[in-house]
């Protein structure tokens, strides 16, 4: 019985506790970590939100039409807090990883060297993002612009075309720099960007042949009628 | 767009000649400069009446005339090489000095200021004591225009003369609506012209023109005009002004882009702003400057003016760029703007919104609201809406009255002034609009 009672619990208990006491140290270790990744998440987001302030990046923002789209994405925060919430995320995102590496634990540690090597590829997809998303607005921008300047009444239209078209494109790299489904996501830029196009011209040349003509004929008649507006504006 | 291809031995070799004939030349008392761009048509003209003028009121003096081309496709060298004028028709006698004419391209960013820069150039090279540009496009410039540009400067010891015209009541909208009023509010002087396109200047001043590093600014293209006439203030200056007459010109390139010089000329008032923000700040009111020069009225031509394509500009402009303003001019103009939409031939542009349209832009821009080109490119259906309001509201008016009603709205701007340094102030410690 003392046999049994020794061979069914003691032993796997003492076991179990010795497995225990071999794995706290690595789980202390892990939260030591974290609780310093935390911490040095905490400075690291004040000392870009400074940075941030001082280099005058909401004015940027606001220049680039970055602030007003994420207002329109009901995102009211400044783009410096945003920032410096987002490296704050990110650098107790590698604490954690590097805390689930002391952990020690096998599939674990495969998953963390994977994820390790997988995060410069999120970094440039990131960036690569952000960049298509400023660039988007920004060209948007100048299209509306030179659009309403040209007194073209599809300028709101023309505008939204070119800044899709640009972040899309930046979200196929993104894609493709992420290594998310490569070959169809390449394929269906292709065939989106050639669609949107290929469909441009058929309706410009069937659909809105009437208007192509009106169009052509109008601007002919309007270079070779007198100019109405002929004072000098300087 | 005029673009001259020229490799760098060619540059070489051009100033290397354009050294030689400077030498040959040597040190002179007066430089006329005439830039240029396709002018075959009206060259010929200017460059009679410019040595006609010199012979006529600066006989003792050595003169040059120096055409600082773009590139031009027309000839316009070749018809200025060829301009002569036959002194003794017009009676007067030969030049003790005869004139010098050089003909040379400019090089460095296309535009009317690069012309200018090479101008100046030539200028200190040749130790001159007094200059004077005119527009290679005039079609009413006489030998007085010389006279009355160089005479304060060699005789009344003035050193920067802006011209003083008569024009058509809509000619020269961005003059009226904008630089004038705005510069006068800014730097308290009564220039009227101060953008005009013909100035006379001291040979010193173009040396002080030429120590600016602004060369590959607006102020290369269009800028010009305004960037010397407020240099000149900021540097305190004696300014006056000379009544030319009537200013008649070839009308400008159709295919100009407005919004593009829009752009370029006021960007260069709010890019002085900023550079000279301690002087304007402190002034309080303006004087008047003096005219040289006897006064007569003129005859001008009707000019046609397309109220409905503007107003059309306007209301798209509303429409379509008001989401865009957010944030870059105050709620309350925003408000004003949009309850004029949809814009009718009885839309009325006030002289109060206008100003605090200018004033808003000037801030927007001082706080880098949205990048500059954006910010004053999206200006253009306003210039537009208040033009076409302007031509409605003055129709039946007489030169004299469209006169005082362009003198009311420097009134607005100079009375309004403590509100632009408020906010100027507020957004250079804030960041945002009050």
């Amino acid at each position: 019985m003392k046999d049994l009672w020794q061979t069914a619990f003691i032993t796997p208990l003492k076991e179990f506790l010795k497995q225990v006491s071999a794995f706290l140290p690595h789980l202390l270790a892990m939260l030591v970590i974290l609780t310093l990744g935390i911490l040095v998440a905490w400075v690291l987001k004040i000392l870009v939100f400074r940075l941030l302030k001082t280099m005058k990046f909401d004015q940027l923002c606001g220049r680039t039409g970055f602030s007003q789209a994420l207002a329109k994405g009901g995102m009211n925060e400044a783009p410096s807090h945003l920032v410096s919430r987002m490296a704050y995320w990110a650098i107790t995102l590698i604490f954690l990883i590097l805390g689930l590496g002391a952990l020690n634990l096998k599939p674990v540690d495969e998953f963390v060297a994977l994820a390790i090597s997988y995060l410069p590829h999120l970094i440039v997809a990131f960036v690569i993002l952000i960049v298509g998303f400023l660039l988007g607005n920004f060209f948007g921008r100048a299209t509306l612009i030179a659009a309403v300047n040209a007194q073209i009444t599809q300028a709101r239209f023309l505008a939204r075309g070119v800044r899709l078209a640009v972040i899309l494109f930046a979200l196929a790299m993104a894609f493709e720099q992420m290594g998310i489904a490569t070959a169809v996501i390449v394929a269906a830029f292709s065939i989106a960007f050639g669609g949107v196009v290929f469909a441009l011209a058929i309706a410009f040349g069937l659909g809105a042949k009437d208007a192509a003509k009106d169009f052509i004929e109008g601007r002919i008649k309007k270079e070779q009628a007198p100019k109405e507006e002929d004072f000098s504006h300087l | 767009m005029r673009l001259t291809w020229i490799t760098r031995s060619d540059l070489l070799l051009l100033r290397a000649e354009l050294q030689n004939q400077l030498q040959q030349i040597g040190p002179c008392d007066i430089l006329v400069g005439i830039p240029s761009y396709n002018n075959a048509k009206t060259i010929g003209h200017v460059v009679r009446a410019v040595s006609a003028g010199l012979a006529k009121y600066f006989p003792e003096a050595k003169s040059v005339l120096v055409n600082s081309d773009g590139g031009s496709l027309d000839g316009t060298p070749q018809a200025l090489a060829d301009a002569g004028v036959d002194l003794q028709s017009i009676f007067i006698p030969h030049r003790v000095n005869p004139l010098n004419k050089i003909s040379t391209p400019y090089h460095g960013i296309p535009g009317k200021g690069s012309a200018f820069k090479l101008i100046f150039e030539i200028a200190q090279m040749l130790q001159v004591k007094a200059c004077a540009v005119v527009d290679a496009d005039l079609r009413s410039i006489t030998p007085e225009w010389i006279e009355l540009l160089l005479r304060p400067i060699l005789k009344e010891k003035y050193d920067y003369v802006t011209p003083y015209y008569h024009r058509h009541k809509y000619d020269g909208t961005i003059t009226n609506h904008i630089v004038y009023p705005l510069t006068r509010a800014l730097y308290g002087k009564r220039l009227r012209q101060p953008i005009g396109g013909e100035f006379g200047f001291a040979g010193d001043l173009a040396n002080y023109f030429l120590t600016k590093d602004v060369w590959g600014t607006d102020v290369a293209r269009f800028g010009i005009d305004i960037w010397m006439t407020t240099t000149a203030i900021a540097r305190d200056a004696k300014v006056c002004q000379a009544y030319l007459g009537a200013k008649i010109h070839d009308p400008k390139d159709p295919g100009a882009d407005l919004s593009a010089m829009l752009a370029q000329v006021v960007g260069s008032v709010f890019s002085l702003m900023e550079e000279n923000e301690r002087l304007w700040k402190t002034i309080v009111a303006s004087e008047p400057v003096s005219i040289f020069g006897f006064q007569y009225e003129v005859g001008l031509e009707p000019v046609p003016v397309g109220i409905d394509r503007m107003l059309k500009a306007f209301e798209l402009g509303l429409k379509e760029f008001l989401p865009l303003w957010e944030g870059v001019l105050p709620q309350e103009v925003l408000a004003e703007l949009k309850s004029m939409c949809p814009v009718t031939p009885a839309v009325k542009f006030a002289d109060d919104l206008w100003v605090r349209v200018i004033y808003g832009l000037a801030i927007a821009a001082h706080r880098k609201a949205m990048t500059w080109e954006h910010l004053l490119r999206s200006f253009t259906p306003l210039y537009l809406g208040r033009v076409a309001s302007f031509v409605l509201e003055t129709q039946e008016l007489s030169h004299g009255a469209v006169e005082t009603k362009i003198e009311e709205l420097c009134k607005v701007f100079e009375h309004q002034k403590p509100y632009l340094i408020q906010q100027w102030d507020h957004s250079s410690t804030q960041g945002g609009v009050s």
